[in-house]
């Protein structure tokens, strides 16, 4: 910044600077401390606790809760098992529709997306709830038997947990895939195509490499926040399709196991927080950040 | 008749679009009370005073809350939160006494005892009334959670008028101490069936969890509650509703584990699934069963022959209630037999208290889901204090749901 | 190969609007079950309207939404504003917080924060009641949880969204604006007011309205520390879907539906309003080349 800084009006004017750059910055420090530092802290303390017999948390210096969540690993090995499927599948889904969107959808593409992102800012849960009705007993099973098939049972399985998923998270996957092929240099499949390469080669050996960025921005923005899902399993899977979430919620407001609960939470936290890192490590080149736009 | 018809036209004579007479005609509760007028008192024990005498015609529907009266001179202010079980009150009952009093009442609904435990304990609720089952006091009293009644208050109770096998448990400490709460209702844990589609006989939880694993698979749900389903799983192999063995609890949970994958949900809230036809057999109590059945006469109630749970529920006030004279006031209002025959018309379960009992239709007297035969409860068991907070039944639980 | 494309974009266009579609078509229905149309009749908005704890839930949503808007997004703007003349250790600390909000599951937030409160009112109410009555000043205030406490909570997740919104936004700025207006002695703050916040604008708008639609739609977090009697609407919805699916409800969701997509459009409109005005000029040869086409 330029700083005409001359003599003592220079010096008072750093001070007042940085007054004002501290008084900006107090409230929210102070916010994130004593609602985020603070309360993770205290989980952290809690995760070493002990049950009090009756439920909550009771004093205690013991590791006995991390050792004790294999028993869960059930949950987590079903939530990573779905959170990858859905994912994939949103990508398999999301890049075609991303795909056309850039390259063959011309004037009308901003409003193409637009469309594919505004079912994204409606509300979650009534997205979900569109379900319950549509894999309800009144929905398809009714007229998958009308055409005269066996009644199947959609509602309360993981195939319907991961509609659920897919539908509520296509739109993040979308963006992100969209805003990667729309700055490919569309000279460069052109020379691939002067140079002979066809229509798949093509894609395979430029489209998609360039685009992988994209792709990595997707699966993060996608598989991170479903592994905490509570809502898609709890409505669509009525008590039969457990994620962490829900083990989670249940933890504390059902078994009432506060430290052990909390040693989940910071299980899951240092589980998200790897799974960032390696993500980071891998698939970046300094550009990408600034693509994981959250708009 | 459809308890939405009932809402309807009692609705329709509040408005004043039909007189009383068509009321009473349309619903069949003129015949109802006629007979009540001349038939005894029902089955319960004998001291009855009943505070509202059943006399002719124009009986139960409009004299509802007319023998309760606000008590004088006492600031109830505006609000009352109350936490209790699904579909368990009258929204009737409950907008009558915000008529009567100017206080709302909000409900905060739950599936299972823990849950509201895991609340207070927690602690800082709000809530001011809590309608907790009969081996909960044990837990709730030592950790004073609720507060010992103040009889002073709740002029319409009389004890003495309940069968004190069921009023016992709100003696804490148990036996001789103060009474904590009174009974709103009692009622068993049994299932209930859609005879639509379930055509194979079934009368114990052993055709429970066997058919759920064959003929019904995918048709079945359980409470989302340790005590009922382990509970109903224990008596599967023959052990007691409550045992807290090890051996005998692994046993159960390898039932359930075995089970889960033919259910359709574990839920509390089996009353949709049911109606919907997503299920045709669910772990159900008493009142959902009554009203299920009120709304569609294909579903039946069963009792396990092999055993179960009976279990009662009771009006409590929480301690450091913030609105403590409302709660009071609610509670008393609720003790008053009138408006609670009124309240179980709705929801279906059995009541304690004899002059209520004795205001209670014939037909719902006769009426052997709410009022099953003594015969087929001789294996069921209350619920023990213990298995409120026992570690290895909540661990239990949690390991089945997450399996 | 157009027509496979276009094929399967309208196929996704249905997948992802016919759920809702439904869900608006039910509300309208007749009959007493969703599933089963029955004729047309708007009596279950009467009902929802009319229902009186589904109204209250919508005004808690609402203040609620508004109040978390306002905080986060003045915290977060301050914050994204001042950050970089910070010494770099609370740069760095400020980073990571803003990262861990983001990216931790709403439920380990809703948990740890309900923990934080619970042992904060426990400590603190004693003290109030010694200080009031000492000071006999009557009965004593009691901290218990309620909206404050979903605020708090919700301001903690939006303010870190908006911080990343402007910050990237500013980090795309024209310099050169900034640099001119210092050396023509404009105080900071006037250059503030008219040159660089006028540019960052649309990404305080932006994470205005993320917040406000994140606040107004979330579940799992105001699951856990709400105050009794005091639903937002997400969680009166959710408790009356457990109770089954009826048309009031759906009623209710069209309700929410409008609203969400209401605040999207007036937002966007807004926006694409301020985006046209251009950027304060210092003189006509120097106006720069528009400020971005993101919102």
């Amino acid at each position: 910044m330029t700083a005409t800084a001359s003599g003592r009006h220079g010096e008072s004017r750093q001070w007042r600077r940085r007054a004002a750059t501290a008084l900006f910055l107090a409230p929210s420090s102070a916010w994130y401390f004593l609602l985020l530092v603070v309360p993770l802290g205290i989980l952290l303390v809690f995760s070493f606790g002990e049950r009090a017999p009756e439920g909550g948390y009771a004093a205690g210096l013991t590791i006995d809760n991390y050792l004790r969540l294999p028993t869960r690993s059930t949950a987590f090995v079903n939530t990573l098992t779905l959170a990858g499927a859905g994912t994939i599948l949103c990508v398999l889904v999301g890049y075609p529709l991303a795909y056309y969107l850039a390259t063959r959808a011309g004037a009308r593409k901003t409003l193409l997306l637009v469309l594919v992102i505004v079912p994204f800012w409606t509300s979650f849960l009534i997205r979900t709830y569109a379900w319950l009705t549509i894999l309800g007993n009144t929905g398809i099973p009714s007229l998958v038997e009308a055409l005269g098939f066996e009644k199947p049972v959609f509602l309360n399985t993981p195939p319907a947990v991961m509609i659920g998923i897919v539908y509520n998270y296509l739109p993040l996957m979308v963006f992100p895939l969209y805003v990667s092929l729309e700055r490919l240099d569309k000279r460069l499949l052109e020379a691939s195509k002067d140079l002979g390469a066809g229509r798949w080669r093509t894609f395979a050996q430029v489209t998609l490499p360039l685009t992988l960025p994209g792709v990595l921005s997707g699966i993060i923005l996608v598989f991170i926040p479903i592994m905490g899902e509570y809502l898609i399993p709890a409505l669509l899977g009525g008590g039969k399709v457990f994620f962490v979430g829900n083990a989670l919620v249940d933890t504390f407001l059902q078994s009432r196991n506060w430290p052990f609960g909390s040693a989940m939470a910071v299980g899951l936290i240092l589980f998200v927080l790897v799974a960032v890192a390696l993500y980071l490590r891998v698939g970046t080149r300094g550009r990408v950040e600034r693509e994981v736009s959250l708009v | 008749m459809e308890q939405s018809e009932f809402a309807k036209l009692y609705r329709a004579l509040q408005r004043g679009n039909i007189s009383r007479r068509q009321f009473l005609l349309a619903t069949g509760l003129g015949a109802a009370s006629a007979v009540l007028a001349a038939c005894a008192p029902g089955a319960a024990a004998p001291t009855a005073k009943p505070t509202a005498a059943p006399t002719a015609a124009p009986s139960v529907a409009p004299t509802i809350a007319a023998d309760w009266t606000p008590p004088a001179g006492v600031n109830l202010g505006k609000e009352l939160y109350v936490t209790t079980w699904p579909n368990y009150h009258d929204p009737k009952t409950l907008e009558r006494f915000t008529q009567l009093t100017g206080v709302k009442v909000n409900l905060t609904i739950f599936g299972s005892n823990e849950e509201m435990l895991a609340k207070l304990l927690v602690g800082n609720t709000g809530w001011d009334v809590l309608v907790p089952t009969n081996y909960t006091f044990e837990t709730y009293g030592s950790k004073k959670i609720i507060e010992p009644l103040d009889l002073a208050k709740l002029p319409h109770l009389d004890p003495s008028r309940y069968d004190q096998r069921l009023l016992s448990p709100a003696h804490y400490p148990a036996g001789s101490g103060p009474l904590h709460g009174f009974n709103k209702d009692w009622g068993t844990t049994g299932y209930v069936i859609n005879t639509k589609h379930v055509k194979k006989p079934m009368a114990t939880w052993k055709d429970f969890f066997d058919l759920a694993r064959t003929d019904y698979s995918g048709k079945v749900t359980i409470h989302d509650y340790q005590l009922t389903s382990i509970g109903n799983a224990l008596v599967y192999h023959g052990f007691s509703f409550n045992s807290v063995k090890a051996d005998e609890l692994a046993k159960a949970e390898k039932l359930l584990i075995e089970v889960k994958k033919h259910l359709f949900a574990i839920t509390s809230d089996y009353q949709p699934p049911m109606k919907n036809e997503d299920a045709w057999i669910a772990m159900g109590w008493t009142n959902d069963a009554a009203q299920l059945h009120k709304g569609n006469t294909d579903i039946q109630y069963v009792i396990g022959s092999d055993g179960g749970e009976i279990w009662s529920d009771f009006y409590t006030v929480v301690a450091g209630s913030k609105n403590r004279e409302a709660a009071y006031a609610f509670l008393d209002y609720m003790a008053t037999p009138s408006v609670a025959v009124k309240d179980a018309d709705f929801h279906g379960a059995p009541l304690v208290d004899s002059a209520m009992i004795a205001l209670q239709s014939a037909e719902t007297k006769n009426n052997k889901i709410t009022y099953p035969d003594a015969t087929s409860m001789t294996k069921l068991e209350f619920g023990t204090a213990e298995l409120l907070t026992n570690q290895d039944r909540a661990e239990l639980w949690a390991r089945f749901k997450s399996a | 190969m157009d027509r496979v494309f276009r094929g399967q974009a309208i196929l996704l266009y249905l997948f992802l609007y016919v759920p809702i579609g439904l869900v608006v078509l039910f509300s309208f229905n007749d009959g007493e079950r969703t599933g089963e149309l029955r004729g047309l009749s708007l009596r279950w908005y009467e009902r929802a309207l009319g229902d009186e704890f589904a109204l209250s839930a919508l005004w808690n949503s609402l203040v609620v939404g508004v109040w978390t808007s306002l905080i986060a997004t003045a915290l977060g703007t301050m914050a994204a504003l001042a950050v970089n003349r910070a010494p770099r250790p609370v740069r760095v600390a400020l980073e990571a917080l803003t990262y861990v909000a983001i990216i931790i599951p709403g439920i380990v937030i809703g948990i740890a924060t309900l923990i934080f409160y619970v042992n904060l009112f426990e400590w603190v109410n004693p003290w109030l009641a010694w200080a009031w009555t000492s000071l006999g000043l009557g009965n004593p205030p009691v901290l218990q949880s309620g909206l404050h406490t979903i605020i708090g909570a919700h301001v903690v997740f939006t303010m870190a969204i908006v911080f990343v919104l402007v910050r990237t936004r500013l980090a795309g700025i024209d310099r050169s604006l900034v640099e001119a207006s210092a050396d023509l002695y404009a105080t900071p703050w006037r250059t503030l007011r008219q040159v660089t916040i006028p540019q960052i604008r649309p990404a305080i708008l932006a994470g205005a309205l993320l917040s406000f639609t994140f606040s107004f739609d979330d579940y799992i977090v105001a699951s856990f520390v709400q105050g009794p009697g005091q639903p937002t609407l997400p969680l009166y919805v959710f408790g009356s879907i457990r109770r089954g699916i009826t048309p009031q409800i759906n009623a209710i969701a069209s309700l929410i539906l409008v609203v969400t997509l209401t605040v999207l459009t007036v937002t966007y409109l807004v926006s694409r309003r301020s985006l046209q005005r251009p950027p304060v000029a210092l003189n006509e040869a120097d106006a720069p080349a528009g400020g971005g086409s993101n919102a």
